[in-house]
């Protein structure tokens, strides 16, 4: 179970805060599957960074009874100027991992090849995406998080993310943010609809997709 | 207990892991940044040692003057680069921070036992090569050494832990550190000892850890040649002074921290 309780979060902006989330309820089991939707800029990737700890609340707290990966997005959780494999070791050795396992898997899931040499700034969104899921599908977490990235997978990617995710691990839990209805539609069995800095749970994901469409 | 020791884990995995990190971002697979980090220090000691040879003489109070300069610079070197390399050491981090078990406290620890060990190395090497041509002498009491060396680490580690969590707060902190930096060369005992003070002076420098310190690395070394004042506690107290302050302006500012 991962379970938010009454979160708020604000930034510092100028003299003021400018505030972002408020009171925010959410709980979800293992198997659950989370859309997040709302409006760019209404706090879908500020929630899922504080979800995996990346950013810490301004008053509230999150209780997390299952392990959960880091925040899969286009930015985060690798050294730009490390080679895939260098932030792979460095993965591997922070969540206590074999290090060969981990790495013949990436080889396997992401088919990088010899990009897997090249920094990982050079690397392209898609690219990010393949090495990021690569990584965490081989850490193997209860909870994933996931901030858009798996739209910018080409086709092959998506395949093999509806392989390893929506049926080998079917009895995790997914979070994930998107604008892509039809994604949210065919996976997901709770969404969140973010608007004004408040979250609205709906168990009918036809009626958070009609409310969010007409936002 | 099982949770305290699996935390305990984590932190040593996790600080392995940054260590190997930085050893490679820093000094590379191709380049020779480790050899400079020793051969740096060498150059100074051996160049200010010859010209205060010249001005001075090659002896101040029985001591002889590489060794003694060196002996002061190296730890300098490492204040010096620990202090500067702790100003914006979150923001250069950042993306690590998506790891939750990567705390900040970690980048700081880090980085100072990388300058520290980097400094231990230059210490050695300096001390065989010119050892070996009778410009330094073997420490007369290695053990004395070895604390003075190690309570300086720990000092200049605390300091760290503070002025990390500030620069990210302030900016003028990043500013004014190398000013600051040279501005406090005069009270690290860096290039004198305590007992060539005025006593009424002495007190007033003996107020500071740095001078604490460096001269139980000077008895260490040139043993009874050289006469040291120095008090354990007031290194160990001050240190842990600022651990303190230092880890609650870390959590604070970990609160208020925007992770790209």
């Amino acid at each position: 179970m991962i379970a938010c309780e009454s979160l708020y979060k604000s930034y510092r902006a100028g003299h003021g805060r400018k505030r972002v989330l408020e009171n925010i309820n959410l709980t979800f089991n293992r198997g659950d599957r989370v859309g997040l939707l709302g409006r760019n800029g209404a706090g879908k990737t500020t929630l899922i960074k504080m979800i995996g700890g990346v950013e810490m609340p301004t008053s509230g707290r999150i209780v997390r009874e299952m392990s959960c990966s880091w925040p899969l997005g286009f930015n985060g959780g690798f050294q730009g100027s490390l080679t895939g494999y260098d932030n792979a070791r460095f993965i591997a050795r922070i969540y206590g991992r074999d290090y060969k396992d981990l790495r013949s898997f990436v080889e396997d899931f992401t088919e990088l090849g010899g990009q897997l040499r090249m920094p990982v700034k050079t690397y392209s969104a898609g690219m990010r995406a393949r090495l990021a899921f690569g990584l965490s599908l081989a850490i193997e977490f209860d909870c994933y998080l996931i901030d858009e990235v798996i739209m910018v997978g080409d086709r092959n990617f998506q395949l093999k993310c509806h392989t390893e995710i929506f049926e080998k691990r079917h009895d995790r839990a997914l979070v994930l943010a998107t604008h892509g209805a039809d994604y949210i539609r065919e996976y997901c069995n709770l969404a969140v609809v973010l608007r004004n800095g408040r979250a609205e749970v709906y168990q009918d994901i036809e009626e958070a997709l009609a409310i969010y469409e007409a936002l | 207990m099982s949770a305290l020791s699996e935390g305990w884990n984590s932190q040593i995995r996790v600080v392995k892991a940054l260590m190997v990190r930085e050893l490679t971002t820093r000094f590379g697979r191709e380049n020779i940044g480790f050899l400079w980090m020793m051969a740096e220090p060498m150059l100074f000691a051996v160049l200010v040692g010859v010209m205060w040879t010249y001005l001075k003489g090659p002896e101040e109070n029985g001591i002889g003057m590489i060794a003694f300069v060196a002996s002061g610079y190296v730890p300098l070197t490492f204040l010096r680069s620990s202090f500067t390399r702790s100003t914006s050491i979150f923001v250069a981090n950042g993306s690590l921070l998506y790891h939750r078990q990567v705390k900040v406290t970690d980048f700081v620890l880090v980085r100072v036992l990388i300058e520290f060990v980097g400094a231990t190395m230059a210490w050695v090497f300096i001390s065989l090569a010119l050892g070996i041509l009778g410009y330094i002498p073997v420490p007369a009491y290695p053990g004395m050494m070895v604390a003075g060396w190690l309570l300086y680490g720990l000092v200049v580690l605390s300091v760290c832990m503070v002025i990390a969590p500030l620069s990210v707060m302030s900016e003028v902190v990043e500013k004014i550190m190398p000013v600051s930096v040279y501005i406090a060369i005069p009270i690290s005992g860096t290039f004198t000892m305590a007992s060539w003070a005025p006593p009424s002076v002495r007190d007033y420098l003996l107020m500071s850890p740095m001078v604490n310190t460096m001269e139980m690395i000077r008895y260490g070394l040139f043993g009874d040649y050289v006469e040291p004042y120095y008090n354990v506690w007031n290194p160990i107290l001050v240190s842990i002074v600022f651990l303190m302050i230092g880890l609650v302006l870390c959590r604070r500012m970990r609160r208020d921290l925007v992770v790209e």
